[in-house]
């Protein structure tokens, strides 16, 4: 499917395609289901019998209506909450519980107030016992990149929803994990902060090419970041359809939205969206 | 950006200065020099008498180590009280089992007045240092149990997952995430602990009589020198209000950070 931009022998495509078939998939999520029990003592299938596997550096959208607990997949691959039946594997290895090799990134932000930005860039180094000096070059290196060289002393409060997302992107970049994982990190941003977060957050994979495992209920969002969308249907929720986007990289946006193949996706997943009948969201 | 910070006073239609707490303590003196010469009666001496008692008191060497006597019980119960009820107030916050068997316990204790527990104190432990220290300490704990309890209660969950995922231990998460961010409740809890830890002082001196501050009152009382009764009600004061000042001021340098300015009346208890 992919251009490929280099002729390559039969023999070394096949032992390529040989290679990535024996190693495990970055994250693979196997008969994932969750359920929560309501106040009212029923039970609330959040999602049922989830299947995936996502390469290593893959960029990969969750998309979905609010309430197809899309959100809670990303929480479970993270650590964060313990699936009611299914297990996840990063790099072969059954998750047990949150660890640095996954970073992840959420819409609240979650800084932490107390300290300033460098001191929350920071914060995961110095917990894994990088000495202060090495840890402050490394914040230093990471806010140039993110866009906000010169607020090191300044405390999150005195920052906007955008810099606040940018610093929480840098204090997870800090530790280095092989995952990011987004949960709709763009999703309390207004349309403008948003592109540009878009936009620097895709110059800022394109140099190493993380595994990102990226959450969001934005159609154009999902399309313009994504190699895979995984789009989920609501209540249960379920796979509904996962879609390879073959555009080219680096992506630029404003060649993207004049390219018929960006506009023709958008419009194919806004239909099977659609598709799905509206349904009363279980309280 | 913070400059939204100083605009808190114009909000209530006039500002407050500096001066103005100054300006109440000076017309209190007022309506009681007024008050005290109209009556004009040998229990209630006027301000001025009042205060040129204090000098008396402050410069004797019996009333400054009676007041230092105090000042020491004060301190040692208080640091005890928050040495152990941060951690038990912030467990209690993160760890629902542990909120579910210490909360009963502590609605229970929370109404008693902690002054009423010194008749029997003493009776196991003495009328001296101990017994008032304890008292002190029991009248603290639970204010800053119950803000350290509610604080860490509303630490975000998700700034907590981050420092899981930073591979943090719980106890790292409690001291390094839970602690920090749940400080400004605590330094409020701190507050109300500091003033109840004066009230029980100079109370169970009223008790048990040896020394301290309320020892020189009640004796001062006992003997009818009542300028020195009201000029010892006046160093209690003053020193509650410096004190509180003082505390105020860390705690606006220690939680600078935070998000909203939090304003406590001084003396709301």
């Amino acid at each position: 499917m992919r251009p490929l931009t280099m002729p390559r022998t039969m023999a070394e495509e096949v032992s390529r395609d040989a290679e990535i078939a024996a190693a495990p998939p970055m994250i693979a999520i196997e008969g994932v289901s969750q359920i929560f029990k309501t106040a009212g003592r029923r039970e609330h299938v959040a999602i049922s019998s989830i299947n995936l596997s996502i390469a290593d550096g893959a960029f990969v959208s969750i998309l979905g209506p609010s309430g197809c607990g899309k959100s809670t997949l990303l929480y479970i691959v993270g650590g964060f909450v313990v699936p009611t039946a299914g297990s996840i594997k990063v790099r072969g290895k059954a998750v047990t519980g949150p660890g640095p090799d996954r970073g992840p990134v959420f819409q609240e932000f979650a800084l932490f107030p107390w300290k300033t930005v460098l001191g929350n860039v920071i914060y995961g180094l110095r917990q894994q016992g990088v000495p202060r000096a090495e840890a402050e070059e490394r914040g230093h290196r990471l806010l140039a990149m993110v866009g906000l060289k010169g607020f090191e002393a300044f405390y999150p409060k005195e920052l906007s929803g955008g810099m606040k997302q940018r610093v929480a992107i840098a204090r997870t970049l800090a530790y280095n994990p092989s995952v990011l994982l987004m949960d709709e990190p763009f999703g309390a941003l207004d349309a403008h902060t948003r592109t540009r977060l878009q936009n620097d957050l895709l110059d800022i994979w394109e140099r190493d090419r993380k595994t990102v495992l990226f959450v969001t209920h934005a159609v154009d969002e999902a399309v313009y970041l994504s190699d895979k969308v995984v789009v989920m249907s609501r209540s249960p929720g379920r796979i509904k359809q996962v879609i390879d986007i073959d555009l080219p990289r680096p992506r630029r946006r404003a060649e993207l939205l004049l390219d018929p193949h960006y506009q023709k996706y958008i419009v194919d997943i806004e239909r099977l969206i659609e598709d799905a009948p509206e349904e009363a969201v279980h309280p | 950006m913070s400059a939204v910070a100083g605009e808190g006073g114009a909000r209530r239609g006039f500002s407050i200065g500096p001066f103005t707490p100054l300006f109440a303590c000076l017309g209190l003196l007022v309506v009681w020099q007024i008050g005290a010469m109209l009556l004009a009666t040998d229990s209630i001496p006027t301000a001025l008498e009042a205060l040129r008692a204090v000098p008396d008191v402050l410069g004797s060497r019996d009333g400054l180590v009676n007041i230092l006597d105090s000042i020491r019980r004060m301190a040692i119960g208080l640091s005890a009280a928050v040495v152990v009820s941060i951690p038990l107030g912030l467990v209690m916050g993160r760890l629902r089992a542990v909120a579910a068997f210490f909360n009963p316990i502590l609605m229970v204790i929370y109404p008693v007045p902690k002054a009423a527990l010194m008749p029997i104190i003493m009776l196991w432990l003495g009328v001296g240092d101990l017994s008032k220290t304890l008292v002190i300490f029991l009248a603290v704990t639970l204010p800053i149990i119950y803000h350290a309890f509610e604080g860490a209660k509303a630490v975000e969950e998700k700034m907590i997952w981050s420092g899981m995922a930073m591979g943090m231990s719980r106890v790292e998460i409690l001291a390094r995430i839970v602690l920090p961010a749940a400080l400004p409740e605590i330094l409020a809890g701190c507050r109300t602990g500091l003033v109840l830890a004066l009230i029980t002082m100079v109370t169970s001196e009223m008790i048990a009589r040896k020394s301290g501050t309320g020892n020189i009152l009640f004796n001062a009382l006992d003997m009818g020198q009542y300028d020195t009764v009201f000029a010892m009600i006046i160093v209690i004061g003053a020193l509650g209000i410096v004190l509180d000042a003082a505390f105020d001021r860390l705690r606006r340098l220690l939680v600078a950070w935070a998000e909203t300015r939090q304003d406590i009346p001084l003396s709301f208890t």
